[in-house]
């Protein structure tokens, strides 16, 4: 009986153990602005995920006009329609189906957008999650034209406390598709509202603090009007109230870590750990905003570490333009290729690789390195 | 002077200042748009006139914003007809009132110029939504520019539709004594030189270069010749090498470029080329900003480099303006600062001066 007792404990333990809300990767990770950056979250964490998980992204430093998006390394589409690009307030989550799994199982998947700082991404199982339908329509289509709305009594929202998520269940969803949560008032409940996109499986909003409670409680209770849904391209049949319930793990075994971030220092362009891997996949780009004010005779300096040595593989660099078809930044027509030997490598600035510099910005590209630095040295 | 532009000592635009006509080419110009016209020639090459987009609607939200951080106004507030649609006077549940000019009017009485430009947005595809976006998505048009100069075509019906309700607004000015610097189809090469796959952003570049200047000339003629309209400096925008698409030295007044990646360096190279190709005309910096990526030159280092754009005007934003952003997208208090601090730009009050006003 002692025995059996164990074995259940032990099963018990078990389930928690797996049932929890694991961190796959710790930041800090930047996402700074234009676009440029991101992280490719790896492929092994979804190993044993299924459709119903959820991915959340802690993040800070967010700017108000902040966006994110979950990127298929692919062709760098979202990995649905609706995580293509969406605005940053809080938390964000990407809730996984069966053809995203798919695709992040064998790529990974980039996050990434602008503005804001990943702190942490974790996985959680999606029965951790429990779903209180509380609106049931009737379904309200919304037009192409943002003129529809469903009106949402009070009443729905008794449960609703802050870190819940509030699912949309739609259906007839079109390209584009969109919605737009608003208070009685017809304002949006905070900036990430204002155009959510809406997947098949429509999508959720969570409430990362406060402020758009107190907007839903200002209505008042009962039958009053607390919310007012619209948006296009989608019909909305349902909503449901999503509550965490349950724990968070601290254990980090297994945990990705994103390199490790530098602040800069005068004369550096880059300092940091970007990996070129053998397989061609790695570049850096540089805007021409530092070159502006560059001379000829001016260098740029690059230190880097080289991988580990591959059969048939040799370790090189070469610069090209930051625009269009990315040709030699030296005007060469086929590209110039520096060999790695494990010193740094210089490129001094000449009359047409300073114009292009200047016009166009640089990418370094090449394989079976990770750059470390870069340094703007002056002639003067 | 060949001499001294070999050594640096003066720009293409003093270099070149006598070639470009003395007067508008509208050979009827109002007294006021001859006036403002040579205004802004005794200033080309000189000095650059300072200048803002409203925020949408007629309004000087922007040019408020640089009278708190600086302490001065900018020269030129320009408006945009993108929602003439939405205009309470012709549709009842517009949310706008375009025939209200009292924003406008107020601005050129307090020594302001006035800038006019057209967002034209037409019936998408899905027959609900505007757009001046091309193509056959639903939320594009598939307007076609080469059908508004023929009579009685669903396009032309609605050109002449829209040209008029313009027009109204434009002659209200006239009548004041207003003169208008209008910016109209602008940005027509969208990005067709720029890498291979460019195209047209906007219906009225979409059928290509030869379309676009009948369709240039077509306005002209509708708003000079049809609505006598003679208060208005007509102002073409390049995209850089797309001289194909330049309607001609008869009906352009003065040649802008739109820049949002506006870099020292690049500017400078943009504004000899433009100044190179266009020698009876003056250069203007139409739009510009911080780009996705870059930061805009601070103005003392675009002057600095031998830029000598006739006007800047750095695009609006609306989530500064609303209040949900801390800092200025396109130009904020910085570089504001540092442009009127380098003497070379001229404000409304120095303005005012040169009009005797």
């Amino acid at each position: 009986m002692k025995k059996i007792f164990c074995c259940l404990v032990f099963v018990a333990c078990s389930v928690a153990v797996q049932a929890v809300e694991r961190t796959i990767l710790l930041g800090p990770k930047t996402i700074g602005a234009g676009w440029k950056d991101n992280i490719l979250l790896e492929g092994r964490h979804f190993a044993a995920a299924k459709a119903g998980d959820v991915v959340t992204v802690y993040n800070d430093r967010a700017k108000r006009t902040a966006q994110a998006a979950f990127q298929d390394p692919k062709d760098w589409q979202g990995v649905a329609s609706e995580y293509g690009c969406f605005n940053v307030a809080g938390p964000f989550r990407m809730v996984l189906t069966d053809d995203i799994i798919n695709k992040v199982r064998e790529r990974g998947v980039f996050i990434g957008g602008h503005d804001y700082r990943i702190l942490r991404v974790t996985l959680t199982p999606g029965e951790e999650f429990v779903e209180t339908i509380v609106w049931k329509g009737p379904s309200v289509q919304m037009k192409s034209d943002w003129s529809a709305s469903a009106e949402i009594p009070a009443r729905s929202f008794k449960t609703l406390q802050e870190g819940d998520g509030l699912r949309l269940h739609v259906s007839k969803v079109e390209q584009d598709a969109a919605a737009k949560l608003m208070d009685f008032t017809w304002n949006v409940l905070e900036k990430a509202t204002d155009g959510i996109p809406v997947g098949q499986d429509g999508c959720t909003y969570y409430i990362n603090d406060n402020g758009p409670l107190i907007k839903l409680r200002l209505a008042g209770t009962g039958d009053n009007t607390a919310m007012r849904i619209g948006g296009k391209g989608y019909r909305l049949d349902k909503i449901g109230i999503v509550q965490f319930v349950g724990q968070r793990s601290e254990d980090l075994t297994d945990v990705q870590r994103a390199p490790k971030e530098y602040e800069l220092q005068p004369g550096e362009l880059f300092h940091g750990e970007k990996m070129f891997p053998n397989d061609w996949s790695g570049n850096l780009r540089l805007t021409a905003e530092p070159f502006q004010e560059c001379t000829e005779n001016d260098v740029l300096i690059l230190h880097y570490e080289l991988l580990p040595r591959q059969d048939g593989v040799t370790p090189q660099m070469s610069f090209r333009e930051n625009k269009g078809k990315w040709y030699d930044i030296t005007g060469a027509k086929d590209p110039v290729w520096y060999p790695l030997d494990g010193n740094d490598v210089v490129l001094t600035f000449d009359e047409v690789i300073l114009d292009k510099l200047k016009t166009k910005g640089l990418v370094v590209t090449g394989l079976g390195f990770v750059l470390t630095r870069i340094e703007l040295v002056t002639a003067n | 002077m060949v001499a001294a532009l070999l050594l640096g000592l003066c720009t293409p635009a003093q270099a070149g200042k006598e070639q470009i006509s003395p007067d508008p080419v509208n050979p009827k110009a109002t007294p006021e748009a001859r006036q403002l016209y040579r205004t802004l020639l005794s200033l080309y090459g000189e000095k650059a006139v300072s200048g803002v987009v409203a925020n949408i609607d007629w309004n000087t939200r922007e040019a408020d914003n640089v009278y708190k951080w600086t302490n001065q106004w900018p020269v030129i507030n320009v408006f945009d007809f993108i929602n003439i649609h939405a205009s309470k006077d012709v549709n009842p549940k517009g949310w706008l009132d375009y025939s209200d000019m009292t924003a406008v009017l107020q601005w050129h009485e307090q020594g302001g110029v006035v800038g006019m430009m057209w967002h034209w947005q037409v019936k998408a595809n899905n027959g609900t939504n505007l757009t001046c976006s091309p193509g056959k998505k639903p939320g594009e048009t598939s307007f076609d520019p080469s059908k508004v100069f023929v009579d009685g075509t669903p396009e032309n019906k609605q050109a002449l539709h829209d040209v008029d309700q313009v027009a109204g607004y434009l002659k209200t000015l006239q009548k004041k004594g207003i003169p208008i610097i209008w910016r109209p189809f602008h940005e027509a090469a969208g990005n067709t030189y720029e890498f291979e796959g460019g195209g047209a952003w906007f219906w009225w570049g979409a059928k290509g270069p030869e379309v676009y200047k009948k369709l240039w000339r077509w306005m002209y003629d509708q708003l000079v010749n049809r609505h006598g309209l003679n208060n208005l400096l007509w102002v073409w925008n390049s995209q850089m090498d797309d001289s194909p698409w330049y309607p001609g030295d008869d009906v352009v007044d003065i040649v802008g470029r739109d820049n949002y990646a506006a870099l020292m360096y690049p500017l400078w190279k943009e504004y000899k080329q433009l100044s190179a190709e266009y020698p009876t005309k003056m250069i203007t910096l139409a739009e510009c900003g911080n780009g996705d990526e870059v930061k805009m030159s601070l103005w003392s280092k675009i002057w600095k480099q031998g830029s000598r754009w006739l006007w800047f005007m750095p695009w609006y934003d609306n989530a500064y303006n609303e209040g949900n952003s801390d800092e200025h997208q396109f130009a904020g208090e910085a570089w504001w600062k540092d442009a009127f601090a380098t003497g070379t730009v001229v404000d409304r009050d120095e303005w005012k001066k040169l009009l005797n006003r």
